[in-house]
């Protein structure tokens, strides 16, 4: 089965080199992740594919807004110019940089090294996580727990990345407020089924959230669930009237809190001084903690995330055609 | 059957190379953004394959019983840092659409030959 998908895999990213439709490209793009996600499930990672599954539905709405925009609803052909038939052009343009790649892939599987994995780490991490950390699942233990550092510099980078697109994406104002209705308003049918999915997204999430330590998913995953809750509130409704400001200053007070909690749980280490008695609900509420905060500043920036792109794509001109914008 | 020809994780291998080809040879910005993606999943498919080598159990204990057979589970180790790169990947994918965005407002083009061809003008007029 796993050979099946992987072979899939590799004809899917063939076919994203070699298509030059806009659209098809982001629609191989999100069955590529789809196989991705079953494969690391097969390789006994759920958490990551649960958090694949997430990211890829996230990167394909970022990237069906920015092509809708550029390349209008039709989505013409991404490539302007075709690449020329003269044989030189070609050489330079294919057969030169297909010679390297190959190059480099047979010098890479030339020395690539066969021994053995270590798994001391491995062994020492599953036999006493459940004393170090608590809960049940060593995923969840080592992120909260024995590389907190990491989840925290994760946490960083996405404050970052929301801050940075906040700040780049050319449009001041924080309020879209007159929109177009979108298409699929007319649709009762698309609006029932979204009203009646989108509780249950979020009870999702929240299960998700509190259920981290004990089994698959977390603050990551559970973050995402609560995050497309708004994307769907955002269909349903057509309105964009919650204040980014006001969120990018929550997601920052959560970083802040998580950075709190995290040197608490460090640097008191109050798992060890505590009665054997006491010692499981710390750890309970430790890892509860860490989880809601991280799933909460999660949802909290990937939600920015997207009212920012609605907010260019809704922005002033609209559909600005690439083809017919080129200046020779 | 395909594992006695080829071992299963050269797979994550060709697909870091499908990727590097695209990269290199991709006149359009979003394919390139998407080949950035596609590099970053094949590194993370190679990382767990290496945590799957001694078994595929999910790393979850629900009974301390459990624990006698330690070669059964997955390595959470790998599991854990591939879950902090991928929040780190698409956090870079955001910023990378976000510059296609100003580039598309600047050049009204998403094409690298065209993008550098304008800039180069730009640069010689001044």
């Amino acid at each position: 089965m796993l050979e099946v998908l992987l072979v899939l895999w590799i004809v899917l990213a063939m076919l994203i080199v070699f298509e030059n439709k806009a659209y098809r490209i982001i629609v191989y793009f999100g069955i590529f992740s789809l196989i991705t996600a079953v494969c690391y499930l097969f390789l006994g990672a759920p958490d990551v594919a649960m958090a694949e599954a997430g990211i890829s539905a996230f990167s394909t709405i970022f990237f069906v807004i920015c092509i809708e925009r550029y390349y209008g609803r039709k989505g013409q052909t991404l490539v302007e110019k075709p690449i020329s038939i003269a044989l030189g052009k070609r050489f330079a343009k294919i057969v030169l940089p297909l010679t390297f790649t190959i190059g480099l892939f047979v010098l890479f599987i030339h020395f690539m090294p066969d021994t053995s994995v270590s798994t001391y780490l491995k062994e020492l991490y599953l036999l006493r996580f459940m004393e170090d950390i608590g809960g049940q699942n060593a995923v969840n233990a080592i992120l909260a727990g024995y590389r907190v550092y990491d989840t925290l510099f994760e946490a960083l980078i996405l404050v970052i990345s929301v801050v940075a697109v906040s700040h780049m994406s050319w449009s001041d104002k924080t309020y879209v407020s007159d929109g177009r209705p979108s298409d699929i308003e007319g649709s009762k049918m698309a609006v029932l089924t979204m009203r009646i999915i989108c509780p249950l997204i979020l009870l999702f999430g929240a299960y998700i959230i509190a259920n981290g330590h004990i089994s698959a998913g977390g603050g990551f995953q559970g973050g995402l669930a609560v995050a497309s809750f708004f994307i769907c509130r955002y269909f349903i409704y057509d309105i964009y009237d919650i204040p980014v400001k006001k969120v990018i200053k929550l997601e920052e007070l959560i970083f802040i809190n998580i950075i709190v909690a995290a040197i608490i749980a460090i640097f008191v280490g109050a798992a060890a001084y505590l009665p054997a008695e006491f010692r499981e609900i710390y750890q309970g509420a430790y890892l509860l903690t860490m989880n809601i905060l991280i799933g909460l500043k999660v949802a909290c920036g990937f939600f920015i995330l997207f009212y920012r792109y609605i907010a260019i794509e809704r922005g002033e001109e609209t559909n600005l055609n690439v083809n017919k914008g080129v200046k020779s | 059957m395909i594992a006695n020809i080829i071992p299963l994780d050269y797979f994550a291998v060709i697909m870091f190379f499908i990727s590097f080809f695209g990269i290199i040879t991709s006149r359009n910005i979003i394919k390139s953004i998407i080949f950035i993606l596609l590099m970053q999943t094949a590194v993370i498919m190679f990382w767990l394959f290496l945590g799957a080598r001694y078994g595929t159990a999910p790393p979850i204990v629900y009974e301390l019983g459990m624990l006698d057979d330690l070669s059964a589970f997955a390595d959470p180790m790998p599991q854990a840092l591939m879950l902090t790169a991928i929040i780190i990947g698409v956090s870079v994918t955001a910023i990378n659409i976000t510059m296609l965005n100003a580039l598309f407002r600047k050049y009204k083009t998403a094409d690298w030959l065209i993008i550098s061809d304008i800039a180069r003008k730009e640069e010689s007029d001044d």
